[in-house]
């Protein structure tokens, strides 16, 4: 049965890319798509009853699986190699000869090969990614089926370049399986390698020159990564004989200098995970059709790179490094927090928001208590299915205002009043209770209270957070009282992801406590498995639907019980409300009388101006140039502090 | 039910926010009419609270003559209040045009464009007399049924 | 656990005995702000008369959205009170407060109009100004308590206000802003009138409008509750700090004009950061 899962799971996935590569029948590719995509659903569900077990496998269906990803590592070190040829980037020939030399190095000086076998581990911190990867994932993949159909045809393209698309976006929902399940750094390393691949070759999909610099630029910081994972595997193996993600965690604190490769592991995560400074490449893969940035820069992807601090973290429980990883995450938190707020463009406060984010999940991380890996394993659920649909929303409306500036988006609600809408409902379950994402941030903000800096950048960093998530949803929603909306037509393949991923959010936020029993408690038992000397507690008791500790109390049911008496009796508020009179806006007394105008004052000549409003961007305040300059300065120098202090 | 009605009623005469627009006065009324709002006439002892926004008020106090320029924006004003509302005009222009009433550009007193309540003559009317004009509305105001 | 009794209790309180002393309270300040300027002033009924008067009023709106923001504002604010009178969590209780907040900045961004917008721009300003130094007085209650329930404050043998003076002077910076008191009115003001034209309030009418003034009601008892846990020792202790905080509250603003957003974000950061380090370094020494 573990095979079988594991199977679908993780070789599936490239399967069905190799299908949707050499078939370039839309149908078919289609429909491998959306069978590919059921096939994960279920595979992941049915792993929840199964966690936590260790397996290993010499093969897979009959391919040495093992001995093909050592090949496959050096294939995938030679392209990179190649593709920095290709695009004359030294920097890129430079990381990826380093990786190669320093590969074979390993495989061949260092390691013994008699156990040619693959090891996979699921627990629920990897069962949690699991679920996240192929539920998710695989909504935005049926999403980006009638998406792509548009955007071709926006670009006038001859000649379908879905097929290779499509390819792209499973074999990452196969990598990203494979990466949070494996036992073993080296095929870790592998497969985070795979990972920025994906994201080189999603980015440049539409291969303006734009796209390509991005693509480079992508691949670029990602091969830093690659580069300081392999170090931080050279540096395990010489000093723990074992690149065995559960030993290492479990030697590893009683090691001396083993928090230098951990220090250098951690910079590998932060390069995934766009944290400051390496926050430039996931902007500039916004350029990418909106699927890509919906699945790898903010929902799946990035979250590799937390998943590699999240999962390492007991190995460096209570150690300096800790406290710098914290520093580290609440500093980003801020600073991408106060960078989101001078942008109007949807995509790029996506983008911000997502590593602001990560980088609370970061420092909760570091915080590493039992309480903040709770609020971690949370912010990273329902920030992926929250974010998701945010995503898949601005990509749905992009297609149809074509613009993806939020600015452009007032009033939306006439025009597409269900996305609006959802987006709307998006937003609010980023930023209030009793939605997961709040919870997440309380359970963090519980746990920070005692630690001074980390606190101050976590109070600044929600506050800022709401400003600029309140003024675009703010706007998206004024129409006439009476008439003026158009009802909104979309595809059944648009639609249906974007309802489920917001009944999703609703739905799991409600189920919070009962998700925290099943997933969160066990974990934080593999977590005292793995270093005994942690001898973590649950942070929390559930009851009654409510999460409560010595504290501080979240009542998650109740909250919901408000909500669902409040919105039964709002929405009679909003029926009552089609009685009202309807009223222009307040403009001195000078707008103009005409039902056609509305909106508008009386200017010069009598004729009717429409009045234009836009938010405060704080743009003398906060200019973005700069501020990106000094959050890259601070941000390097306390990435040097952690790996020189982590010593 | 009843009891929470008449407590509505009795509280629109205790708490009449009112507005001022000055339609092409001359400032001799609106010098008058913001006297009353002085700490010497001090008529928040009265609810009275001068608002800034048609929406919020309940009265309306218009001086100066009407002209063609503003009589839309009195139009609109007025239109912009919820029901029930007042309509108070201040000084001989707000009533008839006063001396203006004969120029070519002026329309006349603010019943021409309009419904008004309470008439305050003078040229300027004392403060105490816009007051009294004020209370007079008012009664009409505590009448006066939603539509 | 809390029992039955209990939970009802603080349901009703904190539904309908809250709002009428926040009207009382809102009532005294006009009163007493009349008095500073040597004036007679309303009577303390006041406020009841004007929420009466605007209920009784013409439904007027611009969109159906702006009703339905104004009543979860409502809501939100009761929820908070009636978490506060049951001695929850004070971040959770922030936090619900807070949904009001965004309601009643969405709100008034529905409305195209520019001086509503405007408003609800300087609004979030300021929840963004006081937000974070709220969040810290209550981070400093955790680490001089060691947890963020009520009902830990009232298991103290002492007063709070001794040990976090400083974070005390924060949350009073905070609560100038939150309350919109000059020099902090800078997204609605109650007394200088034409500027903005009452800012975020600007299209909220008749009976809308008395639904956010009663969740004002709410807020007010909501604020001055945080105040009374300061000094949660003793009743008479309460009341008395509560009183004089409101009244230098109602001094502040009648001796202060109105600031720019910029001063207000620069200055309350300032002075609330430096204020909250010390106090925290001193508790955590
Ligand atoms: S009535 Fe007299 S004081 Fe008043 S506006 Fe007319 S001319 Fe001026």
């Amino acid at each position: 049965m573990h095979s079988t899962l594991m199977f679908i799971l993780i070789v599936l996935p490239f399967l069905a890319a190799i299908a949707c590569a050499v078939v370039p029948v839309k149908q078919v590719r289609s429909a491998v798509v959306v069978v590919t995509g059921a096939l994960l659903v279920v595979a992941s569900l049915l792993l929840i009853g199964k966690v936590p077990f260790e397996t290993s496998f010499t093969s897979m269906a009959g391919l040495p699986l093992a001995s093909m990803t050592q090949l496959a590592d050096f294939l995938l070190l030679g392209f990179v190699l190649f593709l920095g040829w290709k695009h004359k980037h030294l920097g890129i020939k430079i990381l990826a000869g380093a990786q190669l030399v320093i590969l074979f190095a390993l495989e061949a000086f260092m390691m013994d090969h008699h156990a040619a076998s693959m090891a996979f581990v699921a627990d629920p911190l990897s069962l949690t990614l699991v679920l996240i990867i192929s539920i998710v994932g695989s909504i935005i993949c049926i999403h980006a089926i009638p998406y792509m159909d548009n955007h071709e045809h926006h670009l006038h393209l001859t000649i379908s370049r879905q097929p290779r698309f499509f390819a792209w976006l499973v074999v990452l929902l196969g990598t990203m399986n494979a990466l949070v399940l494996t036992n073993d750094l080296l095929a870790f390393y592998f497969f985070f390698e795979l990972t920025t691949l994906c994201s080189y070759m999603l980015i440049g999909h539409d291969g303006t020159e734009e796209a390509t610099n991005n693509s480079v630029r992508a691949l670029y910081l990602g091969s830093m990564g690659g580069l300081a994972l392999l170090l931080g595997a050279v540096f395990f193996q010489n000093m723990l004989g074992s690149l065995e993600i559960q030993e290492i965690i479990k030697l590893a604190p009683s090691a001396g200098y083993a928090m230098l490769p951990m220090a250098l592991l951690c910079v590998a995560a932060f390069v995934k995970s766009a944290q400051a400074p390496f926050q430039s490449w996931l902007l500039g893969a916004m350029v990418a059709p909106t699927p890509t940035s919906a699945l790898l820069h903010s929902s799946t992807m990035v979250k590799a790179g937390v998943y590699l601090v999240l999962r390492m973290a007991p190995g460096f429980v209570d150690t300096t490094l800790s406290t710098y990883v914290a520093l580290f995450g609440a500093f980003t938190f801020l600073a991408t927090a106060l960078l989101a707020v001078s942008q109007s463009n949807a995509k790029r406060i996506l983008a911000y928001s997502t590593v602001s984010n990560l980088g609370l999940i970061i420092a909760c991380a570091g915080i590493n208590t039992p309480a903040a890996t709770a609020a971690a394993l949370f912010l990273i659920i329902f920030h992926a299915v929250s974010k998701a649909l945010l995503f898949l929303c601005v990509g749905t409306i992009e297609q149809r205002i074509e613009s993806r500036d939020i600015e452009d988006m007032h009033g939306l609600f006439v025009r597409m009043p269900v996305t609006a809408s959802l987006a709307v409902i998006g937003v609010l379950t980023m930023i209030l209770p009793p939605f997961g994402m709040l919870m997440g941030k309380w359970m963090a903000i519980e746990s920070a209270a005692a630690n001074v800096p980390v606190i101050m950048m976590l109070a600044l960093g929600s506050a800022i957070t709401l400003l600029y998530w309140a003024r675009w949803a703010g706007l998206l929603m004024s129409h006439p009282l009476q008439g003026g909306v158009t009802p909104e037509v979309q595809p059944k393949l648009t639609k249906y992801p974007l309802v489920a991923l917001c009944g999703g959010a609703v739905l799991l936020s409600l189920l919070s406590p009962w998700i925290y029993s099943a997933l969160i408690v066990p974990m934080i038992d593999m977590v005292n498995l793995a270093n005994p000397q942690a001898m973590f507690e649950a942070p929390y008791v559930t009851s009654k639907g409510m999460l409560g500790a010595d504290s501080g109390v979240f009542p998650v049911a109740p909250l919901f019980l408000v909500l669902i008496v409040g919105m039964f009796l709002g929405l009679r508020v909003l029926k009552n409300a089609q009685g009202a009179r309807e009223a222009s806006i307040y403009l001195a007394g000078a707008q103009s009388r005409t039902a056609q105008t509305p909106d508008s004052f009386v200017g010069p000549v009598n004729q009717p101006v429409k009045v234009a409003n836009a938010n405060y961007y704080l743009t003398r305040l906060l200019p973005e140039g700069k501020v990106t300059c000094w959050v890259n300065t601070a941000a390097v120098l306390l990435a040097l502090l952690l790996v020189v202090g982590g010593l | 039910m009843q009891a929470i009605l008449d407590f509505i009623k009795s509280s629109r005469i205790k708490s009449p926010w009112l507005m001022h627009f000055d339609c092409g006065s001359c400032n001799g009324c609106d010098i008058e009419t913001l006297a009353c709002l002085t700490p010497v006439y001090d008529v928040e002892r009265f609810g009275i609270v001068n608002v800034g926004n048609p929406k919020h008020a309940d009265i309306l106090i218009v001086s100066g003559t009407v002209n063609h320029r503003n009589k839309k924006v009195l139009a609109n004003l007025y239109e912009q209040m919820p029901h029930p509302k007042v309509v108070v005009a201040i000084g001989a222009c707000g009533l008839s045009g006063g001396v203006f009433r004969e120029a070519p550009n002026v329309v006349g007193g603010i019943d021409k464009v309009i419904p008004v309540d309470a008439y305050v003559p003078g040229c300027p009317p004392k403060p105490e007399a816009i007051i009294d004009g004020v209370v007079l509305g008012l009664q009409k105001f505590a009448e006066k049924s939603l539509a | 656990m809390m029992s039955i009794l209990g939970f009802l209790l603080a349901l009703v309180v904190g539904v309908f005995v809250a709002p009428i002393l926040g009207g009382l309270i809102t009532g005294l300040d006009r009163r007493i702000t009349a008095r500073i300027q040597s004036r007679l002033g309303p009577p303390i009924l006041q406020p009841f008369y004007d929420v009466a008067k605007l209920l009784g009023k013409e439904k007027l709106l611009n969109n159906s959205w702006q009703a339905f923001c104004a009543y979860v504002y409502l809501v939100a604010a009761a929820t908070s009170v009636v978490l506060f009178f049951m001695q929850s969590d004070l971040l959770l209780i922030f936090f619900v407060q807070a949904v009001g907040a965004v309601f009643l900045v969405i709100g008034a961004m529905s409305v195209p109009s520019p001086y509503s917008q405007i408003g609800a721009q300087r609004e979030l300003i300021q929840v963004l100004t006081y937000e974070p130094l709220l969040v810290l007085v209550l981070a400093g209650i955790y680490v001089h308590t060691g947890t963020f329930k009520i009902s830990g404050i009232y298991a103290l043998e002492e007063p709070m206000l001794l040990k976090l003076p400083l974070l005390f002077l924060v949350l009073g910076y905070a609560l100038t802003i939150k309350l919109r008191k000059s020099p902090f009115d800078i997204s609605a003001s109650a007394h200088a009138h034409q500027e903005i034209v009452r800012g975020v309030y600007t299209e909220f009418s008749g009976p809308y409008l008395a639904i956010l003034e009663i969740a004002h009601f709410y807020e007010v008892i909501l604020i001055l509750g945080l105040v009374s846990l300061f000094w949660s020792t003793s009743f008479v202790g309460m009341l008395v700090l509560v009183a004089l905080t409101y009244l230098a509250e109602i001094l502040v603003d009648n001796v202060s004009s109105r600031m720019t957003w910029r001063w207000m974000v620069t200055s309350a950061w300032a002075v609330g950061l430096t204020l909250t380090l010390i106090n925290l370094l001193s508790l955590t020494m």
